[in-house]
């Protein structure tokens, strides 16, 4: 028996190598798979909003109670487009996506591309299903947003209505009433407001750097007179008799002074038109006294009301929605079954919508929870404690349904420079609408 | 016989030993230059939506350029970026290195930084000045216009030829002074003894700049010139930032077409196409305006 060498240096280092190496390729393999069914988990969240990293950390406690999972977070937050751009990577990767993520409405549509959606994300539709009422209760007009062939991949944040919101304090130096009905009254009293006191009641934007601000403004209007970008189908549906009413009542807005154009809703020129007053009141998603108004012009508290919006003389509803973010679960992950018991105990429960909106001011996606008395209560300080909820659940039926497309952006591009020529005169709404439409088959499907 | 047994492979192992030593940077090149080039080429010949598997479309890709307005569009913007690069930054940048050359200037130093300093300075931060200045209805540059001249409803970053035109005064306010750089340690290298020559000659300033100046920073010109062309050509950040490549298309650059086909639309092969199509038009352009400078020969 000879005693067993002792390792050469090169040995070693030869070991040492292997190691490494193994080490590495270990790392560079995909998560593990083995689905975890209760105990402690650490879920991989990405969002765009620290509203929302807020409102899900404070929701672990009911996540804990209602679930077998012992809940923590690991937030990372990225830009809306960025978030969705750092999924696809990580998935090519096969390593490092997370098990939480929130898309923001318009970033979603790169998700509907090819069968990125369905290898990706876990299909919820089963589990809304298996909750008794839940379908049902859930508003289709919110879920239609982040679906797929029928297939539901994510939970929107909110039902973000549109409504019309004004400076009650100017509205009444001005003698203007509160109460008209149609957008034509409405235009006419503008245009002497205008006239009289320099003052729009209308905004719509025209920063070139972001379509989708360009196209939001009259994205409200046209859905609200009863127009879509896409039908059911993603089939375009933009160049129709409503979409030319809209843009031709925006266009004669712009001439008359009722609208102004403005570069940013969110930016230095908006709020510089707040604070002068050259806008009084503008049409908008509910979501933009949070974001828009109240960073803007903080010392404008309580001069803001809200009220539902005019109605069209040509038809359509009182309101429309602009926004949203939903959250989907990554599929075929350890964290899968952990994720999707979280969203649906924090997102969906009644108590969770009801938090929500204390919390974010994002309106239920259930139409059960429009009923909770405590959300009728709520008063707005910067609305001059103006009870809010009542107006949103009676324009809740209203609420028309988006449908997007993966060549969503592919629009928005095209018809951002068309709205854009059409509000300068360059083209006739009619014109600017063809033109989109030719523009949008000459780039889809490439 | 012993002595050649022993000293063949010592001079095999010699001889390698220099490709040995450049070794690292060329597997780092192949590894990061011509590996993504032909990842590129490959995947132009395919339909991609960033995963799964790419589908074999042969020249498809290409094909749909030829006949893309956008492309077009995307193209012709390039194109006249690069004008502005060329035929208006680069001068520029020449005559203010001729000005902040001239002896006895005062606070010389002062005047060279503050010309360098939009180089440095972050491009967001860039956007976000030149998007007050350009606002229609509260911006700097329509006040002033309105103060001086009484009028100042300009749409600069609204209207698609103004657009252009915001594009280019950001490019020359933030690249001049960079390029100046060059042309000022060009202009330093200038032996003064072919000015004294040229002033005993009785040459003036304009015969002095075109006989001496000139000729004597031809080769850096070259460089400028060449660098300018593409990096003008891949102009990105100044149109993505300001105006999104809007209005209607305006100044959608090549690489912001690249970038939008990519990671907004979901089209990585029709992008790659986009891509390689920009490479080998850059790569040629720049080829023949090398061979027009002479730049590599060797003068005589």
């Amino acid at each position: 028996m000879y005693p067993p060498p002792h390792p050469t240096r090169r040995t070693l280092l030869r070991g040492a190598l292997g190691l490494s190496t193994a080490a590495a390729l270990t790392a560079c393999g995909a998560d593990s798979t083995t689905a975890l069914t209760s105990g402690d988990v650490t879920l991989a969240l990405w969002t765009h909003d620290p509203g929302y990293e807020a409102f899900f950390e404070k929701g672990i406690p009911e996540a804990d109670r209602l679930t077998d999972f012992r809940y923590h977070l690991k937030v990372t937050r990225a830009g809306a487009p960025d978030v969705v751009t750092k999924l696809l990577a990580q998935a090519v990767a096969g390593r490092g996506t997370p098990d939480l993520i929130g898309f923001e409405i318009g970033s979603f549509p790169r998700m509907l591309r090819g069968d990125i959606a369905e290898r990706l994300l876990y299909d919820l539709t089963d589990d809304i299903a298996a909750v008794p009422g839940l379908k049902d209760d859930l508003l289709p007009a919110r879920t239609a947003p982040f679906s797929k062939d029928g297939r539901v991949y994510a939970f929107d944040s909110d039902t973000p209505m549109v409504v019309y919101f004004y400076r009650d304090d100017l509205f009444d130096r001005y003698n203007m009433p509160k109460n008209t009905a149609t957008w034509e009254e409405f235009a006419e009293v503008g245009a002497r407001v205008h006239r009289d006191h320099g003052a729009s009641m209308c905004v719509v934007s025209t920063v070139g750097s972001d379509a989708g601000q360009v196209v939001q403004s009259f994205q409200m209007l046209l859905y609200q007179r009863g127009g879509a970008f896409f039908d059911a189908d993603q089939n375009l549906v933009l160049d129709s008799p409503e979409a030319e009413e809209v843009l031709r009542f925006l266009c004669d807005g712009l001439r008359t002074g009722f609208v102004i154009d403005i570069s940013d809703y969110y930016g230095a020129a908006m709020q510089t038109a707040l604070k002068q007053g050259r806008v009084i009141g503008l049409p908008m998603a509910i979501w933009y006294k949070n974001y828009g108004l109240m960073p803007n012009v903080p010392e404008q508290n309580g001069r803001w009301r809200v009220k539902a919006l005019p109605r069209f003389e040509g038809g359509g509803a009182v309101t429309a929605a602009a926004g949203g973010t939903g959250f989907g679960v990554i599929k075929d992950k350890a964290n899968t079954r952990a994720a999707r018991d979280f969203l649906f105990k924090t997102w969906l429960t009644h108590e969770g919508q009801v938090r929500r909106f204390t919390e974010t001011g994002y309106l239920p996606t259930r139409r059960s929870v429009y009923d909770d008395p405590r959300l009728s209560a709520a008063r707005d300080d910067f609305c001059g404690g103006q009870r809010l909820f009542p107006l949103y659940r009676e324009l809740l039926p209203q609420v028309p349904p988006f449908h997007q497309s993966p060549d969503q952006s592919i629009l928005y591009d095209v018809l951002a420079g068309n709205l854009l020529r059409a509000y300068h005169g360059d083209l006739s709404p009619r014109q600017a609408l063809k033109q989109t439409a030719a523009d949008f088959r000459d780039q889809a499907g490439r | 016989m012993s002595t050649t047994t022993t000293a063949g492979p010592h001079r095999a192992r010699s001889s390698w030993a220099p490709y040995l030593f450049i070794s690292p940077f060329y597997l780092l090149y192949v590894l990061f230059m011509l590996v993504p080039i032909a990842v590129s080429l490959w995947l132009s010949l395919t339909e991609w939506v960033g995963l799964g598997t790419p589908h074999w479309v042969g020249l498809r890709n290409y094909r749909l350029l030829a006949t893309d307005i956008s492309f077009h569009r995307a193209l012709g913007n390039t194109a006249v970026f690069v004008l502005v690069a060329v035929c208006v930054v680069v001068p520029l940048a020449l005559l203010i290195a001729q000005a902040l050359n001239t002896r006895g200037l005062r606070v010389r130093d002062l005047w060279r930084t503050a010309y360098f300093v939009p180089v440095v300075v972050s491009p967001i931060l860039v956007a976000l000045i030149f998007g007050l200045v350009f606002d229609r209805q509260f911006g700097l540059a329509n006040s002033v216009l309105r103060a001086l001249f009484g009028t100042g409803g300009v749409d600069w970053l609204g209207d698609p030829g103004w657009a252009r035109v915001s594009i280019a005064l950001v490019m020359l306010w933030r690249w001049t002074g960079y390029l100046t750089v060059f042309f000022l340690a060009g202009l330093q290298n200038v032996p003064r003894e072919l000015y004294e020559a040229a002033a005993l000659d009785g040459a003036g300033r304009l015969r002095t700049f075109t006989t001496v100046t000139l000729p004597a920073l031809k080769p850096v010109t070259a460089f400028v010139v060449v660098t300018s062309f593409i990096g003008a050509a891949q102009i990105f950040e100044e149109p993505y930032l300001l105006t999104g490549g809007g209005p209607a298309e305006s100044t959608l650059s090549v690489t912001m077409f690249i970038y939008r086909a990519a990671f907004q639309r979901q089209q990585f092969g029709y992008a790659a196409a986009a891509a390689v199509v920009l490479f080998v038009l850059v790569f040629g352009l720049s080829q023949l305006v090398n061979r027009l400078l002479g730049i590599g020969r060797a003068t005589s």
